[in-house]
C-alpha cells in the first residue's frame, strides 16, 4: 500500500465522479456501471483549426449509412469527427472503443448505451447483453428493427476503431447497418481498414470515405494553424515544413509548440526540417524538454494510464500539483485531452511515445507506477482496472488483497467475469504465499476440478487466516488486509471443496462460520457481490443433494433460485440462480416427478436464454434432466439428441459431482433401454465421481447394472444386487421385486412388494414400477381381476407424465392384456397407437409396439436364425458357446412373447427388428 | 522468421527501446528495425506498434535466414 499524503485526496470514496463511472446508472454486461468518460464527445482545443472542406465532406452525403474516417495516428480524424459531431443539430452517440472491450457483449452493451444517451429511444425489448463475451442474434435484430423504423437517422460514432479486433463485431456492425436501412448513420474513425466490407458499400456509393491523404493540412491550412500559435510563416518556409511533416497534424502542432518556446522560431524550425530523426520522437522529445521539470515527470508517470483524474496522476507523481498542470497542458493542447469530469488521458500518440521515454530515462520505474496505480484505485476505482494495475506490477499479493478484500473472489467461480479474471491470475507464479494469494490459487485449482492441488493450499491459507489475530473493533472500514474478508472468502472455497468432494457436513461447517464472519465484513461489499452468498448457499444445496439429503438441499436451492429470479439481482448471482434450479429439476426427477422436472429444467435453459449466456453452468444439468425424463417416456432419439448436444464440460472433472454422475446414469440407462446392456455397465461405472460416495448415486447405478442382468437373463443376480443395497431405496426393491418374479420366486417378491405398500408419496415413476410388479405377480398368483387393476392403476398414474419405459420392461405378459378393454382405452394416443377415427378408417393395425429391446447380442443371434442357421453354427460364427446363443435365443423368446424359433423370426420382422 | 521493417527517419535511441526484441541500423534518413519475429500475430503487433508511435513504414520484408 501507498501510504503517502496525496492518497488522502481520495478519501471521498464512491463519488461517481472521482471514477467517472455512474453508480446510479444501468451496469455493463460485468454489472459494473458504464465508464461516462468512454462516451464523451472530445473537446476542441483553442488552437483546433476548423476545416470547412472536411466538415463539408462528411455533411455532404447524408444519405450514405457509413462513413469512415481514417488515418494514422495523430492525422486529427478525432478532433473533426468532434467538431462535426458537436455542431449538429441532434444529439450524437459517441463511443470511444477500449482495447479492454473483449467482449462483444461488452461493446454492444456499450454502444447501445451510447445510443440510449444520445437520446435515441430504444425500447426496454431491445435488452442488453448479459455477457461480456457475447451477443445473442436476437438483440441485433431487435435493434436493427427499431433503427429501421425511426424517422430521422440516428448518428453513432465510433472512435478508436481499431481498437476493435473481434471480427464478429465487425459482421455484427455490418448486420445491424444493412439491416437498419436509413434509420442509422455511422460514423467509423479508425487507423486501420475496418474488416466490413467496403469495396460493396463504395460500389453502392453508401459509404463516405476521408482517408489520410484528405486529412493531411494544404498550405493554407497550414499557415493558419501556425498562426493559431502565434507564428507567420512565409508560403515557401510553410511549404518546407509541410514536405518535413507531410501534412501530418500532430506533426506540424508539435513543431509550433516547440517553436513557440524558441527566441528564433523560424530558424528553429529550419533545424527541425533539416534534422532526419523520425518526426513524432524529434517532435516530442524537443517538447517535452521544454516543459518545467515537475510537468515532464508528471507526463512520463501518467504514460502508464489509459485515462486519469488529477487525484490518481497526484498519486503517481507523490506530489499535489497534477490539477494545476494538468489544467495548463490542456489548455495549451500539449499531449492532454480532456474526457469531461475531470478525468483526462493523453493522446494516444504521445502515450506511446512517452512510455518509451519513460522506459529510457527511469528503467524500472514503471513497474512501480502500475503498484502506485492499482494502490489508488483499490480504493477508489473499479476492481478490473486495479487488477491490471496490479498485475501488471507483477503485485500479485496486492492483487489478490484487492480481489479477496473486496469480496469479490466468487466472481473468479461464477459470473461474466471468470474467464478474464482467471487469465489475468494464470500469470501469477507459487510465489507469494500470503492467505489472499493461496485463496485466488484454491479457487483457480477447485474450479478446474483439480482437488490434490487446491485441498492442500485452502488448507493452508485456512491455517494460516486462523492464526491471525481478530480485529479488536467491528464495524472498521476494510484494511490493506481485512481479515474477516480473507476468511469469509475462505469458507466459501471450504464449500466448493465440500461439494467437490461430497461432503455435506464440511459444507455445513462451512456455511455456519460464512453466517458468523458475514457480520464482520462491511455489508456495502456483501451487496455489491451477492454472488459470494448465492455461492456459498448453491454449494450447500449440491453437498446435500449429492449425499442424498433432499429435504435440506430444496431448501437450499430454493432460496438461490428465488434470489436469483428477482429483477435486480446482478448476473453474476443470477447465473448461480439458473443452476440451482437445474439442481432442483434434478431432485424432482429423482423423487420421481418427472412432469416437475420438466418444467423446471425447461425454465433454467429458458432463463439462461433470456440472459444469453452461452454456456451457464446450470444447462448441461438442465439439459441431462431432460434427456432422463425423455428416456423413462421411451423418448430415446429425443434423449440421445440431447446427450449429444452438451458439451464435454459436463465430463470434466472441475464439474459439480451430481452432474458428472448424471451424465454417467442418463447415458447407461439409454443404453441399456436400446440393448446394450455391456455399454450400459460401462457407463454404470463412470458414476464415482466423488471421494464421498452418493446413496442414490449408487442406488441408480444398481439398477442399471440388475437391469442388465435381468436382460441377459440372470435375474436371480439382479435380484441379490438389489436386495443387498443399502438404504432400502423404493425403486429398487420395486425392481427387485421384477427380478424375483422372473427368477420364479414370486413369494420373495411379494416380501420386497410388501415393504414398499405402507409409503406414502413415491414419485410417479416408482409407483407405476410398483403398480406393474404388484399386476404382474398377481397374474403369477393367477388373480386375473388383481393383475388387470394394478396395470389400470399404472396407466392411469403414468399417462399424464407419458411414462412409457415401464411398461416397455414389464415384459410379455402386459402385450395382450394392454389390448384388452378397458385397459386399451387407458393407453391408446399415448402408449398404444390412437383409437379408429369416427369415419371408421383405422389407424395403422399393427401389433402393439411394447416390447422390450433387445440386446445387441439377441440381435445378432436372431439375425443368423433368421438365416436359418443352427444353434452350433451361429455360435461358432460369434466365437460364444452353444449355452450362450441358448441363453440369448431365450432371452429373446420372453421379450418378443415367442416360444418357438420361426415365431421369433417371424415376430421379429414384424417389429421391424431385423 | 526474420523480418526487417524500414521506417522513415532516424529512430532515436529511447524510441527504438519500444522495440527491445529487434535490432535496428540507421541508414540515410531511414532505420531498419530487423530480427526474429515470432509469428503472423507477432508481425501485426510490430506493425500496429510502429503505428502508434507515429512511424511511417515503407518496407517490410522477410529477411533470408
Amino acid at each position: 500500500m501507498i501510504r503517502d499524503p496525496t492518497t488522502m485526496v481520495v478519501t471521498t470514496m464512491g463519488v461517481p465522479d472521482e471514477t467517472g463511472a455512474d453508480p446510479q446508472g444501468p451496469a455493463d454486461p460485468c454489472g459494473d456501471p458504464f465508464l461516462r468518460t468512454r462516451f464523451a464527445i472530445p473537446t476542441l482545443p483553442v488552437t483546433y483549426l476548423r476545416r470547412d472542406r472536411l466538415l463539408g465532406h462528411l455533411d455532404a452525403a447524408p444519405g450514405t449509412p457509413l462513413t469512415v474516417v481514417g488515418g494514422a495516428a495523430g492525422a486529427g480524424k478525432t478532433l473533426l469527427v468532434a467538431d462535426w459531431a458537436a455542431r449538429r443539430g441532434r444529439p450524437v452517440a459517441w463511443l470511444t472503443a477500449q482495447m479492454a472491450d473483449k467482449g462483444r457483449g461488452t461493446f454492444w452493451a456499450y454502444l447501445l448505451q451510447a445510443l440510449r444517451r444520445a437520446g435515441a429511444t430504444l425500447s426496454d425489448e431491445v435488452g442488453l447483453p448479459a455477457e461480456a463475451g457475447r451477443v445473442d442474434d436476437a438483440l441485433l435484430t431487435r435493434l436493427a428493427a427499431e433503427l429501421s423504423a425511426r424517422a430521422a437517422p440516428v448518428t453513432a460514432v465510433i472512435d478508436e476503431y481499431d481498437r476493435v479486433t473481434d471480427p464478429e463485431i465487425a459482421d455484427q456492425l455490418e448486420f445491424v447497418l444493412r439491416h437498419a436501412g436509413t434509420g442509422v448513420r455511422l460514423v467509423l474513425v479508425t487507423r486501420t481498414e475496418p474488416l466490413l466490407p467496403l469495396h460493396r458499400y463504395r460500389a453502392a456509393g453508401a459509404v463516405t470515405e476521408i482517408r489520410n491523404d484528405e486529412l493531411a493540412f494544404t498550405p493554407e491550412e497550414a499557415a493558419a494553424l501556425l498562426e493559431l500559435h502565434g507564428m507567420r510563416l512565409p508560403p515557401d518556409e510553410v511549404a518546407a515544413l509541410l514536405a518535413r511533416t507531410r501534412g501530418w497534424a500532430a506533426g506540424l502542432r508539435l513543431s509550433a509548440l516547440a517553436a513557440q518556446g524558441e527566441r528564433d522560431p523560424r530558424s528553429y524550425l529550419r533545424e527541425f526540417e533539416a534534422d532526419r530523426t523520425t518526426i513524432g520522437d524529434y517532435l516530442i522529445a524537443e517538447v517535452l524538454r521544454r516543459q518545467r521539470p515537475e510537468t515532464q515527470d508528471l507526463l512520463l508517470r501518467i504514460s502508464v494510464l489509459d485515462r486519469f483524474c488529477p487525484a490518481l496522476a497526484d498519486a503517481l507523481t507523490g506530489r499535489a500539483d497534477a490539477e494545476l498542470i494538468l489544467t495548463g497542458l490542456h489548455r495549451e493542447n500539449a499531449f492532454v485531452e480532456d474526457l469531461g469530469h475531470s478525468w483526462f488521458r493523453l493522446h494516444p500518440l504521445f502515450r506511446e511515445i512517452l512510455r518509451a521515454h519513460l522506459r529510457a530515462r527511469h528503467p524500472g520505474l514503471e513497474t512501480e507506477l502500475h503498484r502506485r496505480a492499482a494502490g489508488w484505485l483499490r480504493h477508489s476505482g473499479p476492481l478490473g482496472e486495479t487488477l491490471e494495475h496490479a498485475a501488471a506490477a507483477g503485485d500479485w499479493a496486492g492483487a489478490a488483497e484487492a480481489l479477496v478484500g473486496d469480496l469479490a473472489l466468487g466472481e473468479l467461480l461464477a459470473g461474466p467475469r471468470a474467464e478474464s479474471l482467471a487469465a489475468l491470475f494464470a500469470a501469477m507464479g507459487p510465489e507469494p504465499r500470503t492467505p489472499a494469494t493461496d485463496l485466488v490459487r484454491a479457487a483457480r485449482a477447485l474450479s478446474l476440478g483439480d482437488l490434490d492441488r487446491g485441498l492442500p493450499i485452502l488448507e493452508r491459507a485456512a491455517r494460516t487466516l486462523a492464526r491471525e489475530p481478530r480485529p479488536a473493533a467491528k464495524g472498521i472500514a476494510p484494511t490493506a488486509s481485512d481479515p474477516a474478508a480473507a476468511r469469509l472468502g475462505c469458507t466459501l472455497l471450504q464449500a466448493l471443496a465440500a461439494r467437490l468432494t461430497g461432503s455435506p457436513a464440511q459444507a455445513e461447517a462451512a456455511a455456519r462460520r460464512a453466517e458468523e464472519l458475514r457480520r464482520e465484513v462491511p455489508g456495502r461489499l456483501l451487496d455489491l457481490h451477492p454472488e459470494l452468498t448465492a455461492l456459498l448457499r448453491a454449494h450447500l444445496g449440491a453437498a446435500h443433494l449429492w449425499a442424498g439429503r433432499f429435504t435440506e438441499a430444496r431448501a437450499a436451492l430454493t432460496a438461490v433460485a428465488d434470489a436469483g429470479r428477482t429483477a435486480a439481482v446482478r448476473p453474476s448471482a443470477a447465473r448461480v440462480g439458473e443452476e440451482c434450479l437445474a439442481q432442483l429439476a434434478l431432485l424432482d426427477h429423482l423423487d420421481g416427478h418427472p412432469g416437475r422436472a420438466e418444467r423446471k429444467a425447461l425454465t433454467a435453459l429458458a432463463d439462461a436464454d433470456h440472459t444469453g449466456t452461452s454456456a451457464p453452468p446450470g444447462a448441461a444439468l438442465a439439459t441431462l434432466v431432460l434427456a432422463a425424463v425423455a428416456t423413462d417416456r421411451d423418448e430415446l432419439d429425443r434423449a440421445e439428441a440431447l446427450l449429444d448436444s452438451l458439451t464435454d464440460d459436463v465430463r470434466r472433472p472441475g464439474c459439480d459431482p451430481a452432474s458428472r454422475a448424471e451424465h454417467a446414469l442418463v447415458i447407461a440407462r439409454l443404453l441399456l433401454a436400446r440393448g446394450d446392456t455391456e455399454g450400459a455397465l460401462e457407463a454404470a461405472d463412470r458414476t464415482v465421481v466423488a471421494r464421498e460416495p452418493s446413496p442414490w448415486v449408487e442406488a441408480q447405478a444398481a439398477l442399471v447394472v440388475a437391469g442388465s442382468h435381468l436382460a441377459e437373463g440372470r435375474p436371480a443376480l439382479a435380484a441379490k444386487l438389489l436386495t443387498e443395497l443399502p438404504g432400502e431405496d423404493p425403486l429398487c426393491l420395486v425392481d427387485a421385486a421384477r427380478a424375483e418374479l422372473a427368477a420364479g420366486r414370486p413369494a420373495h417378491a411379494g416380501d420386497l412388494l410388501d415393504r414398499i405398500r405402507p409409503r406414502q408419496g413415491l414419485g410417479t415413476v416408482t409407483a407405476v414400477r410398483a403398480a406393474l410388479a404388484e399386476a404382474q405377480l398377481a397374474g403369477v398368483e393367477g388373480d386375473r381381476e388383481a393383475r388387470r387393476r394394478f396395470v389400470a392403476q399404472a396407466l392411469r398414474e403414468a399417462r399424464r407424465d407419458r411414462l412409457r419405459r415401464p411398461f416397455r420392461e414389464a415384459g410379455p405378459w402386459l402385450r395382450p392384456l394392454l389390448a384388452t378393454a378397458p385397459l386399451r382405452a387407458l393407453a391408446e394416443g399415448w402408449l398404444l397407437p390412437g383409437a379408429p377415427a369416427p369415419d371408421g378408417t383405422a389407424p395403422a393395425a399393427e401389433p402393439a409396439p411394447v416390447v422390450e429391446e433387445l440386446t445387441g447380442r439377441e440381435r445378432d443371434v436372431l439375425v443368423r436364425l433368421a438365416e436359418m442357421m443352427s444353434t452350433e453354427e451361429i455360435a461358432a460364427d460369434l466365437f460364444v458357446s452353444v449355452n450362450t446363443v441358448k441363453t440369448h435365443l431365450k432371452s429373446a423368446y420372453r421379450k418378443l412373447g415367442v416360444n418357438r424359433r420361426h415365431d421369433a423370426v417371424r415376430r421379429a420382422r414384424e417389429l421391424g427388428l431385423l | 522468421m526474420r523480418y526487417e521493417i524500414r521506417v522513415d527517419g532516424e529512430l532515436t535511441e529511447t524510441l527504438a527501446k519500444a522495440f527491445p526484441e529487434l535490432d535496428h541500423v540507421v541508414v540515410s534518413g531511414h532505420t531498419i528495425l530487423f530480427g526474429r519475429v515470432l509469428d503472423e500475430t507477432h508481425l501485426y503487433g510490430l506493425l500496429a506498434r510502429c503505428q502508434s508511435l507515429g512511424l511511417r513504414v515503407l518496407e517490410m520484408r522477410q529477411a533470408p535466414q
